[in-house]
């Protein structure tokens, strides 16, 4: 594990700590004062993310669900990822990790670890989605740049709009069908002028069609219960920790990105509101549940800042293109063009984030699979496992 | 519309002012008609709005040809038009209906790019006309994308039965390896499935039949052309991800989570491993032809110089992948495929050797009737120094193709030293041709010398460009394959260059500021003197009016020549002066040395000046 990823002082104490008492059965308040810095750490970094979404003056801040938002998030798991293989696995006797609690929550992990393998490659696909709208977009702004507006530019914006509109408010169900697809492709309608001319893409690219994320995210929510009692101070908190955070980054990822089936999808966390170091991220759950619920009746695609901007931009610029006629006044001309102008910053962001993201996720994807395993080899070495696990 | 229209036009002419007028009303209604849609008003119109249509064009041939291209425009748009009502995909009507309509749309194309180029000076009308080809465009363009989607979709090339034959012995393969015998009979039933559902299937799988690629050629022109590429891109690359899905169904891969392959029981798992493995192969296959298609297709293209460094990217791309190829396709069936691609990269290697051999022996062909002006580098010298270094990036390939190619050496690869042990220069058929590319550069250079009938020029020329070449041998990767023998040797020439250019300008001049042991005051004296003075000044100001307008690009050269001139000429003018100074007035003397030193600063800039008409 890179050692960059966590304070210095953190891992000069754990290791000197380790090599100590790597014998013994561990001693308990140093767990209690490690199990503290980790709670603080998290709770710091998602404090940070909170407060860089917060809509100030400021124009470097990144906005709630938008792409950079979404990758410093994607860092923050692994920040705390590696943190808390540190804490719970590093330098501990393998017998002490397969006790109770923990040879049951573990595994209980483990199998949320590989729910999120599976939405993390649904998301990837769901950015190839988002890449294509992007590319539609493009194509409406170089449309709208050109002086004078004329009717042909518009009608071309507005066939890419529409286009681009059409596929991201339709609901995911369709998408599994492939005749649906089929249908979007066939010609008859010559002369009309909104079809949706063949360029939606399916999002059952990968999964199959009785995947359903919302419901992925509901079953590893599911069982999470906060320790209670002698359990809260052992290695059993942690684990709980490790456990809402991945809930909470896999459930952000889907309501962010297009991916299938996301109807459904819980908007409440089993977090006790009280709890410290949960505070940022009850926030922010609070927060993108809420925007969640508002859109949830649109159908919309998703809740990413960016494509919530082209669909904005692009049912107003629809909109100008249906009643448009030349030559068209001079305050709608510039009220269009600061629209394009805003619809082409998007794309520049998109342009520049997109890629990084789609690496980010692949990274995440790589780091729990490489975690899960190392996790199961522990398992294995200490011999205590009981029911097979997965 | 348009047999009227050239009726109209061809029984006008009865002078050219009457030509004019009508073609200049022609025009303008040809434009009513190509806007809207309504039969053209009377093609009597006032002059003025004509020529407010017609722009600064001179001469009438340009009208008539405004006019002449007004008329396929007009065409242009009542097909592309037409074609919105009807049924039948264009493609699909015949190949005379698909020239006509791409023929159209280039029409309304070239007609808005002439629109364009004129919109500065153009009014109104003429800002109509461009909105409204930009209109029938749009129209054309998404037409343009239907059809092509139509084509992408519906012309399909069968399944090659190479790949079943393959699949079948595969199956057997993977047999083997399947280790308990109950799952051997799991395994057999699963096989069994598979075989029969490839024996009695027809697969159409979505690689293109070569036969439409033409069509999508024009299509993608076309597009291109109109700056619809995006759209082009989109259409197409969505047709492509279609088909590949629809393939995959085919392969029946199932749709698996990470999840349902963690859970599945062995049974159904190696079936869909059997799957996948078969599947990875088929597209991996189909995917190298087709690389292995585009690779021959470049092989064999032309040796153009240009292509050089593609040729040998290619080659080494393929020299890294060779080893994985040959892994990949180990087995006896994938035999064909390895040695296609083995055999693949030594035609580019080949391809490369000759495009090398074919850029130098154009340096030689490279001529030109007329001189360079200003006695600058030459275009083709920095083409070919700025060619070379690059191609040092590639010299370790070079060197093993070019010693294929020439089967033997031709000079044996050892390291020539110099006096205290160190190489000096290396010798490799890379070096070897490098230096005889120099050579044949030199060689152009000296026969394009020979076109400037001044021989001052002559050297000027020379030494600016093995200067240069020089430079860029000094300050690159080059120097390792040159040498510093060679280095040295080029700059001896630069200077003997420089010191023929001092003799030819100005040995004659020098020879007027020579007294050879007269002095006095004697009057024949005198008048020689003065006589000399005014040659002088003359032969000056016929060097200032040539050489300044001489160019000199390399600063350092350019300022080493000015400081040579001032010491050899100005100084001896200054002395010149100083000696005789009682027997020269004022008026004799036009210029001052101090005011020569100035001047002398103004020669090899590349821009003529003239001293004449100066008067004290």
């Amino acid at each position: 594990m890179p050692a960059t990823e966590y304070q210095g002082s953190f891992l000069g104490r754990i290791s000197i700590r380790r090599n100590q008492i790597a014998s013994m059965d561990g001693n308990h308040e140093q767990d209690l004062e490690d199990l503290e810095i980790f709670q603080k750490h998290v709770a710091d970094r998602f404090s940070d993310l909170l407060s860089a979404s917060d809509a100030t003056a400021d124009a470097s801040v990144d906005p709630l669900l938008s792409i950079a938002w979404l990758r410093k998030l994607l860092d923050v798991f692994l920040c705390c990822e590696a943190e808390f293989k540190a804490l719970v696995f590093m330098g501990r006797d393998p017998s002490h990790i397969a006790r109770p609690p923990l040879d049951r929550l573990i595994p209980e992990l483990l199998e949320r670890v590989v729910k999120a393998l599976d939405v993390c490659n649904a998301v990837t696909h769901g950015v190839e989605s988002v890449r294509h709208w992007h590319k539609l977009a493009e194509i409406a702004v170089t449309a709208l740049e050109q002086r004078p507006i004329g009717e042909g530019q518009v009608r071309r914006a507005k066939k890419a709009l529409s286009s681009l509109v059409a596929s991201m408010t339709v609901e995911d169900k369709e998408s599994i069908n492939s005749k649906a697809t089929e249908r979007a492709w066939s010609f008859g309608r010559r002369g009309s002028k909104d079809r949706i001319a063949g360029q939606f893409r399916s999002l059952s690219w990968t999964v199959s069609k009785s995947w359903s994320a919302a419901k992925q995210i509901q079953l590893m929510l599911g069982n999470i219960a906060a320790p209670r009692g002698a359990e809260s101070t052992g290695l059993a908190s942690p684990v709980f920790v490790m456990s809402i955070v991945l809930s909470f980054v896999t459930w952000t990822l889907v309501a962010a990105i297009p991916c299938q089936e996301r109807s459904g999808l819980p908007t409440h966390f089993p977090i006790p509101r009280q709890l410290p170091w949960a505070q940022s991220i009850i926030g922010l759950q609070d927060r993108i549940g809420e925007d969640w619920k508002k859109k949830e009746k649109k159908g919309s695609a998703g809740l990413l800042e960016e494509m919530q901007k082209m669909e904005k931009l692009g049912q107003s610029l629809i909109e100008f293109a249906d009643s448009f006629h030349f030559p068209a006044e001079p305050e709608r001309v510039e009220e269009v063009a600061a629209q394009v102008t805003e619809l082409a910053e998007t794309c520049r962001k998109m342009e520049e984030g997109l890629g990084p993201l789609q690496q980010q996720i692949r990274e995440v994807f790589h780091r729990m699979v490489r975690s899960r395993g190392e996790m199961l080899d522990i398992l294995d070495q200490a011999g205590k496992v009981s029911s097979p696990i997965m | 519309m348009g047999k009227w229209a050239s009726s109209i036009f061809f029984t006008s002419g009865s002078g050219s002012l009457q030509q004019f007028r009508w073609a200049g009303g022609f025009h303008f209604s040809c434009f009513d008609f190509f806007v809207g849609d309504s039969f053209p008003p009377s093609i009597f119109l006032v002059m003025e709005e004509c020529r407010a249509i017609i722009p600064t064009y001179e001469g009438e041939e340009h009208v008539v040809a405004a006019a002449h291209h007004m008329v396929k425009a007009l065409m242009a748009k009542k097909k592309i038009m037409n074609r919105e009502s009807k049924q039948l995909m264009i493609w699909d009507s015949g190949s005379k209906q698909v020239l006509e309509y791409l023929q159209a749309v280039e029409e309304v194309q070239t007609l808005k790019e002439s629109l364009e180029s004129l919109s500065l000076n153009g009014g109104e009308k003429q800002k109509r006309l461009l909105r409204q080809a930009e209109s029938i465009l749009q129209i054309a363009m998404v037409r343009l994308e239907e059809e092509l989607l139509h084509i992408l979709r519906h012309k399909k090339q069968s399944f090659e039965p190479e790949f079943a034959s393959f699949h079948s012995c595969e199956e057997v393969v993977v047999y083997e390896e399947s280790i308990v015998s109950v799952e051997d009979d799991i395994s057999e039933d699963s096989s069994r499935r598979d075989s029969n559902g490839d024996e009695s299937k027809e697969y159409t799988i979505g690689l293109i039949n070569p036969e439409v690629i033409p069509h999508l050629k024009s299509i993608a022109n076309v597009m291109f052309a109109s700056n619809y590429d995006q759209e082009f891109c989109q259409a197409f690359i969505g047709a492509r991800k279609d088909a590949l899905d629809e393939y995959l169904g085919i392969l029946e891969l199932e749709k698996l989570s990470i999840e349902d392959v963690l859970r599945m029981d062995w049974g159904n798992l190696n079936y869909e491993i059997k799957k996948w493995i078969r599947a990875m192969k088929i597209i991996v296959r189909v995917s190298m032809l087709r690389l292995l298609n585009f690779g021959e297709a470049v092989a064999i293209g032309q040796h153009l110089p240009e292509k050089l460094f593609s040729l040998l990217n290619m080659y080494e791309a393929l020299a890294d992948l060779l080893l994985h190829i040959d892994a990949l396709f180990s087995e006896e069936a994938g035999a064909s495929i390895r040695i296609d691609f083995h055999k693949l990269q030594r035609e580019l290697g080949d391809a490369a050797g000759a495009t090398f051999m074919e850029f130098e022996t154009a340096i030689a062909s490279y001529t030109s009737t007329s001189p360079f002006p200003g006695g600058g580098i030459l275009h083709l010298t920095r083409y070919v120094m700025n060619y070379i270094k690059i191609l040092t990036e590639y010299s370790n390939t070079l060197n093993l193709l070019l010693k294929d190619q020439n089967g033997e050496d031709p000079e044996p690869l050892i390291e020539a030293e110099n006096a205290q042990g160190v190489p000096s220069q290396v010798v490799c058929p890379v070096a070897h041709h490098l230096r005889s590319i120099a050579s044949l550069l030199e060689s152009n250079l000296e026969s394009r010398s020979k076109l400037y009938k001044d021989v001052s020029l002559q050297h000027i020329f020379l030494m600016n460009n093995i200067h240069y070449m020089v430079q860029k041998v000094k300050g690159s990767e080059l120097r390792g394959f040159f040498g510093d023998e060679w280095i040295r040797k080029h700059m001896v020439k630069v200077q003997q260059r420089v010191t023929s250019y001092e003799r030819t300008t100005w040995s004659s001049v020098l020879s007027l500021l020579r007294e050879d042991g007269n002095s006095g005051s004697s009057s024949p004296w005198k008048m020689i003197l003065k006589e000399r003075c005014r040659g002088f000044s003359i032969a000056f100001e016929e060097v200032y009016k040539n050489q300044t307008a001489w160019s000199i690009p390399d600063p350092q050269l350019r300022d080493n020549l000015r400081i040579l001139t001032s010491q050899k000429i100005i100084q001896a003018y200054r002395g010149f002066i100083g000696r005789n100074s009682e027997n020269l007035s004022d008026k004799h003397i036009k210029y001052s040395a101090d005011d020569l030193e100035n001047y002398v600063h103004n020669l090899f800039e590349g821009s003529p000046k003239s001293l004449n008409n100066r008067r004290k």
